[in-house]
């Protein structure tokens, strides 16, 4: 009977994809609903074969992912992973059951499997990985999520069901290094333990104060929001020493970054194949996974120089000869990194925010105001316009407005189409900085009008 | 003209946007020549509430908004109550708002004690009260505020306080009584982020003016150019009419 019912969710989440493809549309939310209908625990079933490593946390899921991807590929591994975006536990399980046999057999010995931190909650037991990656904890869509101690406690649960895993922790998180001590598991953590930027934009901390006792915590550096080197001087709290940790940010400019990594009493030179802070952290997460899954820490290390980059992650776009460069947008911590990133470009560059507000992107926009857009303008001429889009298009644009952008830089353009002209037109190279539902839309566009893949044929 | 604000636990009490609020009226004061001085009071700092014309408060995690209650026992209730009676101007916002009521209790029946600067309570539901919504206000001839709302605490008003609007759309303190916000002398709360002043530009001016004649007698608010925060207004006020 059990076979009977997992035979007949596969076929029919295999045939509600192809169904969907054929009409031109690139949903894996409905074969996987429509799955867990016939068999309730079939991602239970279907991971059962598989050693999997699961990535988790507010920002970096998607491109630490693809640095693992990367060293697996490296590494000769047969794997598959949740390419787009698809980390809710229908899509998770749509993406099991496309790579099984309809016998429920998974056609490869690995995953890569990124998991939103709510439904990590379910995931965590029923996939049983060998790793888990928690990249951090930030405020994220309040409407969504809510506050962070309630994401905190989604991925404590989520953790106390794999048993059997490696739990990779950012040292540098003040909140998500906290879950270290009610875990049995071996815990490996990760960490910056230098300074990234010489300047960096004003932020809101997301966690002033002890997760423990509620004291103001006292910083001996901070790397970007609020991760650095925290300690609680009432409760005595404090940042765990790294085991893989970045010793010294040599250069990080806008193609790339280049860091020392410490592991196992060996230094590694890595050079990180995209720009901005964030990413070094990603990188040294990656690392940790690594080790973690039993991988050849030279093999890793390379990797990262090589990985391809994360959907709507820094992707380039040439079009014309005109570079667009697409970075998605979720959140003030995430957006705040991104222009810590772009306040340092050497040339003068044109900046599209595109702002939607549907349930993928957060139905609550009001987070914008805590980005600290004033620093673009500071750039003065190296700022050389500012196009909005987007269903909200006009608080954006009121949210520029008063981050003093002025006038005559300012233009809103709601049509896609009307947008990408308006970006070919000029000579800069384009930063365009969508929210989820705005990116789908915006590379809709693009592949339509200038010939490139939709994301579910890549 | 001059306006000195004083960002009541900005670090405490920042809950998406909430400096946006600040930034805004600072901007439409200055773009009338006038100054603004902000200065940013936060816990185990004294508060001199004399020394200020506008008080901000905007709202936070419960997880921090326990970290203020212990702050708040001491004078600081005291000084906003003084300036309450005082007739300076303030805005309050979500948690800011409650925490001018004079308790919260929780829907399994614990209760913390606010400042009781303001004749209201509040009462934790299970289910949060989330979403864009849309209320009208009297004192602005019937204008319509939009914004954004996020809390799980009803609150309910006294008889000493009125509210600031009627809900059109949405829930407000309560999701029950229609009503949303509340008013006493010149203080103004509201549940609305979103964030909410820049895209209420005739609310945003109706609380400077307030705090300026309040020091001055009057109020000199030269017309601005608000076409882009009329349109982000409007876009929203048309989505939530053609739902309702």
């Amino acid at each position: 009977m059990r076979k009977i019912r997992v035979f007949f969710a596969v076929l029919a989440c295999k045939l509600a994809r192809t169904a969907i493809r054929l009409l031109g549309r690139g949903g894996t939310d409905f074969p996987g609903r429509l799955a867990m209908k016939i068999c309730p625990d079939l991602l239970g079933e279907l991971a059962k074969t598989v050693t999997a490593v699961i990535v988790t946390g507010t920002n970096g899921k998607t491109t630490t992912s693809r640095m693992i991807e990367q060293a697996f590929i490296d590494s000769g591994i047969s794997y598959f992973a949740n390419k787009t975006g698809a980390n809710l536990i229908s899509g998770i399980t749509a993406e099991f059951a496309v790579h099984s046999t309809a016998t429920g057999k998974c056609k490869y010995t690995h995953a890569v499997i990124e998991s939103d931190e709510a439904a990590f909650k379910q995931v965590g037991k029923l996939v049983n990985p060998k790793a888990v990656v928690v990249t951090n904890v930030f405020r994220d869509q309040l409407d969504r999520y809510g506050e962070v101690t309630h994401t905190l406690n989604n991925i404590r649960i989520g953790l106390q069901g794999c048993k059997n895993a490696v739990v990779c922790l950012n040292a540098d998180d003040s909140l998500s290094a906290s879950l270290a001590e009610e875990l049995p598991n071996e815990i490996l953590f990760y960490g910056v333990n230098v300074p990234i930027y010489k300047s960096r934009v004003e932020e809101v901390s997301d966690a002033p104060y002890c997760i423990k006792c509620k004291s103001e915590y006292v910083y001996d550096y901070v790397t970007y929001g609020h991760l650095g080197g925290y300690r609680c001087p009432h409760c005595g709290y404090a940042r765990p020493k790294p085991q893989i940790a970045v010793e010294d940010v040599k250069n990080s400019d806008a193609e790339h970054s280049e860091v020392v990594i410490s592991m196992d009493s060996r230094q590694f030179e890595t050079n990180i194949a995209l720009p901005g802070g964030y990413n070094i952290y990603n990188a040294v997460s990656a690392m940790a996974a690594g080790k973690a899954m039993g991988l050849d820490p030279d093999t890793v290390n390379s990797a990262l120089s090589q990985f391809d980059c994360g959907f709507g992650r820094m992707e380039k776009f040439d079009i014309r000869g005109h570079s667009l460069r697409m970075i998605l947008i979720k959140n003030p911590a995430g957006c705040n990194q991104v222009l810590n990133f772009l306040t340092d470009a050497a040339e003068p560059f044109l900046f599209v925010a595109c702002l939607n507000d549907r349930a993928f992107d957060g139905k609550d926009i009001s987070w914008i105001w805590d980005v600290d857009f004033e620093r673009l303008v500071e750039m003065g001429d190296k700022l050389s316009g500012v196009i909005v889009s987007g269903i909200r298009a006009d608080d954006m644009a009121t949210r520029f407005k008063y981050a003093g952008v002025p006038a005559e830089k300012l233009r809103v353009i709601k049509d896609y189409s009307r947008l990408c002209e308006a970006c070919l037109a000029q000579d800069k190279p384009v930063f365009i900085m969508p929210t989820y539902t705005a990116m789908l839309d915006l590379r809709g566009t693009i592949s339509k009008n200038y010939g490139f893949k939709n994301y579910w044929e890549k | 003209m001059e306006l000195k604000i004083c960002h009541l636990f900005p670090d405490v009490l920042n809950l998406y946007g909430d400096r946006g609020n600040i930034a805004c009226m600072r901007k439409r004061l200055e773009w009338r020549g006038h100054t603004v001085i902000v200065s940013e009071v936060s816990i185990g700092q004294k508060l001199r509430a004399s020394d200020y014309d506008l008080f901000f408060i905007g709202g936070g995690q419960d997880f921090e908004q326990e970290v203020l209650l212990e702050d708040l026992k001491g004078e600081k209730t005291a000084e906003i109550k003084a300036a309450i009676a005082d007739g300076k101007t303030f805005l309050a916002i979500c948690g800011g708002y409650q925490m001018l009521g004079a308790y919260y209790k929780t829907w399994d029946g614990q209760q913390c004690d606010f400042t009781g600067a303001l004749d209201l309570y509040t009462i934790g539901e299970k289910q949060r009260m989330i979403g864009n919504y849309m209320f009208t206000c009297e004192e602005l001839g019937g204008q319509t505020v939009v914004g954004f709302e996020n809390h799980s605490g009803a609150t309910f008003l006294g008889s000493g306080v009125r509210p600031i609007g009627k809900v059109l759309s949405g829930y407000g303190n309560n999701g029950k009584d229609g009503m949303e916000g509340a008013r006493y002398n010149n203080v103004f709360c509201t549940y609305s982020h979103g964030c909410l002043l820049p895209k209420n530009p005739v609310l945003a001016d109706h609380i400077l003016k307030t705090a300026l004649s309040r020091k001055y007698g009057s109020a000199d608010l030269a017309p601005l150019d608000d076409a882009i925060e009329t349109a982000a207004h409007d876009y929203m006020a048309k989505r939530l009419s053609a739902n309702a």
